[in-house]
């Protein structure tokens, strides 16, 4: 059978099966020899009949049955014929003439297609003729699953394993070959009846499209600062989320992990830190923006990604989109037969280099060590320190081991894809489940992602994406000491937890404090605070839109565009009563909430394109855009059960307190309303111009304030193009420069920051019998001046090819500056506590170089290509409101690692300097007066303003968590069917302030110290001038918040290497497949780096969600934060 | 998406354009009415109010919400957050009364300040001036709203007068602390922030003393039922009467104290510990206690609980009784000790909560810890959520002041009938309390009468019976700094960078000299 009726997959069942069915009643009717077409006779007995009526009749009389699609043809239409006995073929003609059909005769069978415009109506085409043919690529090789169609009509084939094809058609046919990744060909057959088709590889940029500014552009026409991102690597690379995939891949796109923990988000900045609140990008996925994250996508339903740099490319996405933009398209129907694929991977994950920490043996030397120190020149009896005795029997944990365990990973998606001209379907199903490296924390989710794009008429088409997943999650502690309310990181504990304390007790259950706290520390028995979280959150999310695209005219064209994002979470933790005394989280406390937010979001776009005179390129864009967002909370919260078990861990199983159960609620609403209009145009192709204006509304701020209006513009030069560097440069393929400048909003601040507010809680009992009353006064201060923070940005860029595109080079450079920046301003604290309003004041300056660079080479069998990108950024605070530095970063109570002020980068480290060990006593005496136990050994500060003291004043600036170049390296290299691919990534000269080595390291506390400590702690003049002596009572001074701490987070990581096979044609044709790959991948399988913690891709901590002033303003401060993971993961990918 | 281009057939038919102009015209009519609806309605679409919570400008409107910003004003006095409220820093571990104890490292912010190497950095100063403040911002709200409030006249009165109490008790906290510090009495705007420091002299004369006065007057003798706790005349007076002893008004310190001690509202509890049980709330040695309760959410119990016990209760053992505040206790000559001494300070050997025995190893810095605000695991097994309420002026106290007043007054014989009853409350804990060993039997020569007329011995006598009654409830620094120079100094010998005209105040903290620039 070769001709495929491919409209839908569904319907090309029913055509099928109809065909078939038909195929048996004819072949058992007419027995007889298959008449020719051309002596077939019908009888006609009517002037005029419905064409159905006609096609009725006709199968009646002879043994053809007519085959068509409903869809297409008007089967009530009247056609005039003529009574009498005549040739089939005539009355076929005379019908083709009336109804614009067209005909083709198959065995018995008569397809039926509507004539379009590109064909000649005139010619009958019913002398069908087998065309059998290969397609090969440049090198010869065939070419598996290319589409071959038949132009002006739906009939395709595609090709098999080995190229081949054969289809029936006319001999003036003309046959359309296409397939991704090759240029589409058209081919007259006439008269042949064997092809060899040699498709040229398509070379993406010299026409490639984009989708930019709710249209789709060719490439060579922008003049903004755009990356498009290579999507065959991402799919190639199994990560968890499409954010992660993106990381080192485009120059001045910053990702880093929150933590390694399954399912915690990532950070992405886009050139730089442009102000002390929200820096997130705006996500664009197919039309629909949304900043709650797209981790519901699956990377292998990925088609393209586009990141928008500059303010030019930005801007008609307006409001949000200050921080750049990635548009994201996931993956659409494809003319042809249905094309199954399966993807898949699993594989292990476990962790990378750990900190060495001392053993018993050696922690017990340092404690006594310690205590001998600190016992010099005390006298009473009751203050001497007791030494641990050598007889106390201890055990010698490892913690870190006993946290850490190997996670499985594994990834399934199954899609198909397919489409006739009319009608385009995707659907995929994806299931994922990652086990964290430490216990008890995993990642699981589902998705489906159907997509459908359906032209109703020649004028109108629609098209739906649904998106809909569901993920479950178990969040242990990743970060942080537990300030910001997730019981302090897991890896922290483990960290700091003295060897000498076994997991289990002699009962069998999880250890709690020591018999000897004095010597051995508390904190919490690590594996048993990983194994009793139970704290879930389950998410349900729906991402769909619908639009409708009408052409008014030619031209001209109408789209309105309604999404949907309906993210419903459930949470539930409970926090399980246990340890010595019960005295770990009592009384238990369970907390179930569901919240759900609701994004609407409708557009309009009124859009015309136009070339006149062959030169003047004009495009014209008009739209609204209205976007509301509401949220609900409500939840509940239960106390003090006596039975902990988790069937049990349900709202009314809390015990005996009176009014244990409490239950909230909370919603809040937000709305946007956006007038744009973008005007492009370009000159031959050489002059490239384009504006944009956008208003924007915000229900944020204040009645007076709801408006911005936010203009930008960008011209381009395609020098390429003009004739005398095609005559005189002909090495360069391309050469393009770019400007551009403009402006855009900012909303990204709570709701309602325009009013106070009244919070209630701040309760304090009263009465005989006590109880509580409820107490209420302003929580969060409004400021009804509040308005847009706007971001300027200049841009100038140049794009170069050479050698036929060979070698690609785009430099970028840019200032972007951010006014009014929207800071709630730490007001004095003589005005109470209550959260400070948001102010408009403040500016910062990005300025940075972008380089992407690009060799590739497909002339040999050894086909490679490399691609480097490189970024250099200076962030600075050029104002603050009267001048007042922001503290940030909070370390300890009111101590703040950060200082956000004027002249240096956003969360500039603000710290001590610390200048080396004192070695004597004269040292301390000659030093800058440090406080009154200073001894040799201890550590010695920088006087930094000369006073002889060392005080607040002695704090400096030593760096940021801003990295000051960010770079990323991928090789691909494919030799016959093997493929290989390596990845580095890396950044540099940014600071990490590891405040689990002040826990560590500080020695302030009975906690287990690094190997680092034993072997370079200061015992006497000379031995060490980094590591100060063991002392309990020297650790306050020691320990102080200073570069003592504060590390290098530079580093380079070899973030995935893959290998692939390929299997022949021959076997994949074997077993009736269309491709088979495999492939198996490491990832983080080595780091350079001098920083001491587990992993320096860290940003902050969840300590971060009860600072005020959380984000960049605290980036880079290590509380031993979850680790990303090491893994070996084979996979593999089959179509069918 | 199918994106060739459609060309319309060159010489269509008249009557085919004219229907594509027509259906171009309603498409564009109605663009232009979508439009122009849009314009119209988006103002209502982008207007989003505030819903299940109150904006400023619809809150203090009824009775009900006059009470709930009242109750706001008090929460700031509590202990849920020993971090926030470090009272127990200033007034203990800074004297000579208490070490900062816990782990050498733990909170050297806290080391800091008992060492006196002080930083206008250090944390403690800015949460204990933000909490202060925040007390005041909030009576301020009270006493700004409610009066427009139509309400019970009698309870807005009453309202304002706790309003104003408090407000006396944090500036009051606030000078012994920071010494001169801003005055604001009304809700401002954040650029209306900038405001100089008044003199101590100024906030008590033109604050303290005019707003306690008021409220003597208008606060309830007592309260019952759901309101005890509430803050009453006899507190108002009680904290007037402080004041006044603070800037040696002494006479107007011994009429004030008079004035509560001739009332017969307040009595000595029968055993001294009473007072720091969760048994004898708000009985009558209580003037003015702030309040705590367990097992709240919000959370309202006391956390000095968990601040102050061993580790083995699972306790951080802050705020450390010295040695030197052990000895101060006085013996007879048989060495029985003033019973007190074992009422205050966990000492080694002897019993501890939980039936446990106290090591000295409990508290590597000095040997000893603090009874006071400690309850056995068996009443608050969550450290953290203690039952104790705080009480912050207590008959004995205000005995103390009366006695002290007088002395400073010339009339040392009247100074020595309130000094003497404290002593002889303190000596019959032995009739009344079967757990000492002796009852009920008062040992021979203990806590003896002060007889002396000597005004320089009946001041050393009450300045130490201050000392060994109110141990570790927060005033022994205040105390040292207001009795001057040499008495401070000398109490603070071992802390060699004590300075007193540098250290009688802490410096204002440097993150509200970084915010308000008009401070000087």
């Amino acid at each position: 059978m070769k001709i495929r009726y491919t409209r839908s997959f569904f319907l090309a069942r029913i055509v099928l099966s109809t065909f078939l069915f038909l195929c048996c009643i004819v072949s058992k009717a007419y027995d007889a020899k298959n008449p020719s077409f051309n002596d077939v006779y019908v009888i006609i007995n009517t002037n005029t009949a419905k064409l159905q009526q006609i096609f009725t009749m006709i199968e009646k009389q002879t043994p053809y049955s007519f085959v068509y699609d409903e869809n297409d043809i008007n089967l009530s239409k009247e056609i005039k014929l003529a009574k009498g006995k005549q040739l089939l073929k005539t009355v076929l003609q005379l019908i083709a003439k009336q109804a614009g059909l067209h005909f083709i005769e198959k065995q018995n069978m008569i397809l039926v297609n509507p004539e379009t415009d590109n064909i000649n109506k005139s010619v009958m085409k019913l002398n069908a003729a087998l065309i059998t043919g290969v397609v090969l690529n440049a090198e010869g090789t065939p070419i598996a699953g290319v589409n071959v169609s038949l132009k002006g009509s739906k009939a395709t084939v595609q090709t098999d394993a080995s190229g081949r094809f054969s289809i029936d058609v006319s001999d003036k046919a003309v046959l359309i070959f296409s397939i991704v990744g090759y240029k589409t060909q058209e081919v007259t057959v006439s008269g042949q009846t064997s092809l060899t088709i040699k498709l040229e590889a398509y070379n993406k940029d010299l026409d490639e499209v984009v989708v930019v500014g709710y249209q789709t552009r060719s490439r060579a026409d922008l003049s903004g600062a755009v990356s498009v991102v290579n999507v065959g690597g991402i799919s190639k690379l199994p990560v968890l989320s499409v954010d992660q995939a993106l990381q080192g891949k485009v120059a001045g796109v910053r990702i880093t992990q929150s933590t390694g923990q399954p399912g915690d988000g990532v950070v992405v900045r886009i050139r730089g830190v442009g102000t002390i609140n929200d820096n997130n990008p705006l996500f664009i996925v197919d039309g629909v923006p949304t900043k709650d994250g797209i981790n519901f996508l699956s990377q292998n339903d990925i088609e393209s990604i586009v990141v928008l740099k500059d303010a030019s490319s930005a801007a008609i996405y307006g409001s949000r989109a200050a921080n750049g933009v990635v548009l994201i398209t996931t993956k659409g129907g494809k003319r042809g037969k249905a094309q199954f694929n399966y993807s898949g991977y699993g594989g292990f994950q476990s962790h990378g280099t750990l900190p060495k920490m001392a053993n018993t043996a050696e922690y017990v030397e340092l404690y006594n060590e310690a205590a001998d120190n600190d016992n010099a020149g005390v006298t009473n009896p009751a203050l001497i320190r007791p030494k641990i005795p050598a007889t106390i029997n201890v055990a010698n944990t490892d913690w870190l081991k006993a946290i850490f365990q190997n996670g499985q990973i594994q990834s399934h998606q199954l899609s198909v894809r397919g489409g006739s001209d009319k009608t385009l379907y995707y659907i995929s199903g994806n299931y994922f489940k990652q086990d964290g490296i430490i216990l008890n924390s995993f990642y699981e989710r589902y998705s489906l992602l159907s997509k459908l794009n359906i032209d109703l008429t020649d004028k109108l088409s629609i098209a739906n994406n649904i998106n809909i997943s569901y993920s479950k999650k178990n969040t242990i502690g990743s970060s942080g000491d537990g300030y910001g309310g997730n019981g302090g990181s897991v890896v922290r504990y483990a960290l700091f937890r003295t060897p000498a304390i076994p997991v289990y007790d002699s009962a069998g259950v999880y250890s709690d404090l020591p018999a000897y706290p004095g010597f051995f520390g508390d904190g919490y028995n690590p594996v048993a605070l990983a194994n009793k979280t139970d704290n879930k959150e389950i998410q349900y999310r729906i991402f769909t839109n619908l639009y409708a695209e009408y052409k008014i005219i030619r031209n001209l064209k109408f789209k309105s565009d309604i999404g949907l994002d309906a993210i419903m979470n459930n949470d539930k933790r409970f926090d399980e009563n246990y340890g010595t005394n019960l005295r770990i989280n009592n009384p238990s406390r369970l907390t179930v909430s569901t919240s759900t937010n609701i994004n609407l979001i409708w557009n309009n776009t009124l859009s015309y394109n136009r070339v006149f005179n062959s030169v003047h390129n004009v495009s014209l864009l008009a739209g609204t855009e209205a976007i509301s967002n509401k949220n609900n909370l409500h939840g509940g919260t239960d106390r003090d059960f006596a039975n902990q078990t988790s069937a049990f861990r349900y709202i009314g199983n809390g015990n005996g307190l009176i009014g244990s159960t409490t239950s909230f609620e909370s919603q809040n609403e937000s709305a946007l309303f956006s007038l744009f209009g973008n005007a492009n145009y370009s000159y031959r192709n050489l002059y490239l111009f384009s504006a944009n204006v956008r208003r924007d509304g915000s229900s944020r701020f204040g009645p007076e304030n709801q408006y911005g209006t936010f203009f930008s513009g960008s011209v381009g030069w395609n020098a390429h193009n003009e004739t005398w560097v095609k005559d005189h440069l002909p090495v360069i393929s391309k050469l393009k420069i770019r400007g551009s400048y403009g402006q855009l909003g900012n909303q990204e601040i709570p709701d309602y920051g325009f009013v106070s507010i009244i919070g209630n809680l701040y309760n304090y009992p009263f009465g005989q019998t006590p109880s509580s009353n409820p107490g209420s006064t302003i929580a969060t201060l409004g400021n009804s001046k509040v308005k847009w923070e706007s971001s300027t940005q200049a841009d100038a860029g140049i794009d170069i090819g050479i050698w036929k595109d060979k070698l690609n080079l785009t430099v970028d450079y840019y200032v972007k500056t951010t006014s009014d920046m929207l800071i709630p301003i730490p007001l004095p604290l003589i005005g109470g506590s209550s959260k400070p309003p948001y102010l408009n004041a403040g500016k910062v300056e990005n300025k940075g170089l972008e380089v992407d660079l690009n060799y590739k080479n497909n002339d040999h069998l050894l086909k490679y290509d490399i691609g480097l990108n490189f970024s250099a950024l200076s962030n600075k605070v050029v104002s603050l409101s009267n001048g007042q530095p922001i503290p940030g970063g909070r370390i300890d109570n009111n101590y703040n690692a950060t200082l956000t002020t004027v002249g240096h980068p956003i969360g500039s480290f603000y710290l001590y300097e610390a200048e080396g060990i004192f070695q004597n006593t004269a040292e301390v005496f000659g030093h800058a007066y440090q406080g009154k136990n200073i001894q040799p050994g201890d550590v010695k500060f920088k006087d930094q303003n000369g006073d002889g003291v060392i005080d607040e004043n002695d704090r400096t600036f030593l760096g940021s968590a801003i990295p000051k170049y960010t770079y990323g390296a991928t090789g691909n290299l494919e030799y016959m069917n093997f493929d290989l691919s390596v990845f580095f990534q890396g950044q540099y000269g940014n600071k990490i302030y590891s405040q689990v080595n002040m826990d560590i390291e500080g020695f302030y506390r009975a906690f287990n110290v690094t190997q680092r400590v034993y072997d370079q702690r200061w015992h006497g003049e000379g031995t060490s001038n980094t590591m100060p002596r063991v002392t309990f009572k020297g650790a306050s001074n020691n320990k102080y918040p200073s570069s003592r701490f504060l590390e290098n987070g530079s580093y380079v990581r070899l973030k995935n290497v893959q290998l692939g096979y390929t299997f022949p044609v021959k076997v994949v044709s074997m077993l009736h497949l269309k491709s088979i790959r495999l492939y198996a991948t490491g990832q983080n399988l080595w780091t350079l780096t001098k920083f001491t913690g587990l992993d320096p891709e860290m940003h902050v901590s969840d300590n971060v969600k009860r600072d005020t002033y959380g984000g960049d303003v605290a980036a880079g401060i290590d509380w031993g934060t979850y680790p990303s993971a090491r893994s070996i993961i084979i996979g593999l990918n089959l179509n069918f | 998406m199918n994106s060739s281009p459609h060309l319309l057939e060159r010489g269509g038919s008249e009557v085919k354009l004219n229907q594509l102009r027509m259906k171009q015209n309603i498409i564009n009519t109605l663009l232009m009415l979508c439009l122009f609806l849009g314009m119209a309605a988006c103002k209502k679409y982008i207007t989003k109010d505030v819903v299940g919570q109150y904006p400023e400008n619809e809150f203090y409107k009824t009775q009900a919400q006059a009470l709930l910003a009242i109750n706001a004003a008090y929460q700031p006095l509590a202990f849920t957050t020993a971090n926030n409220n470090r009272l127990w820093v200033f007034g203990d571990v800074a004297s000579d009364d208490a070490a900062k104890g816990g782990n050498p490292g733990d909170q050297a912010d806290i080391e800091f300040i008992d060492q006196f190497n002080l930083n206008s950095t250090n944390g403690n100063l800015a949460s204990t001036w933000a909490l202060l403040y925040d007390g005041i911002t909030r009576c301020n709200l009270v006493l700004s709203k409610v009066p427009a409030i139509e309400m019970d006249k009698n309870l807005q009165t009453r309202i304002l007068a706790e309003a104003k109490f408090l407000r006396s008790w944090y500036y009051f906290e606030l000078t012994n602390i920071f010494g001169d510090v801003p005055i604001i009495l009304t809700p401002l705007k954040p650029e209306e922030l900038q405001i100089p420091q008044s003199t101590v002299q100024q906030i008590f004369e033109t604050v303290i003393e005019p707003d306690l006065a008021n409220a003597a007057t208008n606060l309830p003798v007592s309260y019952s039922g759901k309101d005890v706790g509430r803050v009453t005349s006899g507190a108002a007076n009680a904290l007037l009467a402080k004041a006044y002893l603070f800037e040696s008004k002494w006479d107007k310190a011994a009429s004030t104290a008079a004035q509560i001690v001739n009332s017969n509202t307040y009595d000595l509890m029968p055993v001294y510990t009473q007072n720091f049980s969760q048994k004898f709330k708000n009985k009558q040695e209580s003037v003015f206690e702030v309040q705590h309760l367990t097992g709240q959410d919000p959370k309202l119990g006391n956390e000095l609980n968990q601040y102050f016990a061993p580790q083995i209760d699972g306790g951080y053992f802050f705020n450390a009784p010295t040695q030197n505040f052990v000895d101060e206790f006085e013996k007879t000559s048989s060495d029985v000790i003033d019973p007190r001494l074992d009422y205050t300070v966990g000492r080694d050997t002897m019993p501890w909560f939980n039936n446990r025995i106290f090591d000295k190893a409990w508290s590597p810095s000095t040997g000893y810890l603090t009874r006071k605000h400690q309850q056995s695991l068996a009443e608050a097994p969550n450290k953290s959520d203690g039952n104790l309420d705080y009480v912050a002026i207590r008959f004995a106290d205000v005995l103390l002041w009366y006695a002290e007043a007088l002395n400073e007054s010339g009339k040392t014989a009247d100074a020595l009938i309130p000094l003497n009853r404290v002593r002889k409350r303190a000596r019959e804990s032995y009739l009344y309390d079967s757990t000492l060993s002796g009852y009920p039997n008062i040992p021979a020569g203990l806590l003896p009468d002060i007889t002396s007329p000597n005004q320089f011995d009946v001041r050393k006598e009450i300045q130490h019976e201050r000392r060994v009654e109110l141990g570790f409830e927060f005033h022994r620094y205040f105390d040292l700094i207001r009795w001057g120079k040499a008495y401070a100094t000398q109490a603070l010998f071992d802390k060699p960078n004590f300075n007193y005209d540098l250290n009688k105040h802490f410096p204002i903290p440097q993150i509200e000299r970084d915010r308000n620039k008009a401070l000087h």
